[in-house]
């Protein structure tokens, strides 16, 4: 019977084991982060298609160069491609366990989004006083206003987050309370904000 | 040793970030270009891929995890909105001519 009951108790340890032994080679929270970040890539996926089916449906389509600052937009891809260099740079720091730096380069990527959401909100307040509304707008094409401002408000409301689990992640790390698996998994979100702009700066401001 | 391993990552992340720059300044210069719509449209999308490609292979380490966990995110995202793309824009085409009419 112990020998029965050995086997068993081998059994489930084993099978406790196989539980708790993480998929695809990364640990639970990378592997949920990742999950989550393709249902919210598939949500954006989704907008974007909606705006490609709204776009190549109508007739006409207002002529970018007239609507859009090009190098405001230029300015603003570039700020947040910087931004995920410095955040895979914390991401390295935090690995080597150099709590000031992390906190240092995490403080210049919340800069950078900050900084990237100042000029999203001029460029919103320019469109808006040039007449342009969720419904209407003075360049002819009703869906446009609700394409950009759907699409660009969703992004940046993710800037916003971003900006505020950065910044939790950098106060939990000047205490000492945070882990270089936790940085990472704050900067797999912020590159994948820095990724979906880049969809959305080709799709609608460039094509 | 470790000075020339961090000097390795860093100088990865750095490289990333000017051909990243590098390939947008190119596209905001093809506005300047008088090129057939097509090709214009072709070169964009294509560097939208390489740029989305170069950011999840290496600021989001995707590049050095198993291959499945690769194929999954790829296909999860890339095949999907691909695959919804061209489905609705038949369906986009044949709205416009029906308005054009």
């Amino acid at each position: 019977m112990s020998q029965t009951l050995a086997a068993h108790g081998g059994h489930a340890v084993e099978a406790a084991a196989d539980v708790e032994r993480p998929p695809l080679g990364v640990s639970w929270q990378k592997l949920m982060m990742w999950t989550f970040i393709v249902s919210d890539g598939l949500l954006f996926a989704g907008l974007l298609v909606g705006y490609g089916f709204v776009r190549i449906a109508s007739a006409s389509w207002p002529n970018r160069q007239e609507v859009f600052h090009l190098p405001l937009i230029g300015f603003m891809t570039f700020l947040l491609i910087s931004s995920s260099a410095t955040m895979a740079s914390a991401v390295a720091a935090a690995g080597r366990a150099d709590r000031r730096a992390t906190v240092r380069v995490l403080l210049l990527t919340i800069l950078g989004g900050l900084a990237f959401l100042s000029m999203q909100a001029y460029e919103w307040t320019s469109l808006i006083q040039e007449g342009a509304r969720l419904n209407a707008n003075p360049w002819g094409v009703a869906a446009f206003g609700a394409s950009f401002f759907v699409i660009t408000g969703f992004h940046g409301s993710h800037v916003l987050s971003g900006v505020v689990i950065l910044a939790i992640t950098a106060w939990r790390m000047g205490a000492g309370k945070s882990t270089a698996g936790g940085v990472e998994l704050a900067g797999l979100y912020w590159h994948f904000v820095d990724l979906v702009w880049v969809f959305i700066f080709t799709l609608f401001y460039l094509i | 040793m470790a000075n020339t391993t961090q000097g390795t990552g860093y100088r990865r992340y750095w490289i990333t970030w000017f051909f990243l720059l590098a390939v947008t300044m190119g596209m905001l210069l093809l506005e300047y270009v008088s090129w057939p719509q097509w090709i214009l449209l072709a070169v964009l999308v294509l560097a939208m891929l390489v740029k989305a490609s170069v950011i999840s292979g290496y600021f989001m380490h995707l590049r050095f995890e198993k291959p499945a966990l690769i194929l999954i995110i790829g296909a999860g995202l890339l095949l999907t909105g691909a695959i919804l793309f061209v489905l609705l824009a038949l369906d986009a085409s044949r709205v416009n001519q029906l308005s054009v009419r």
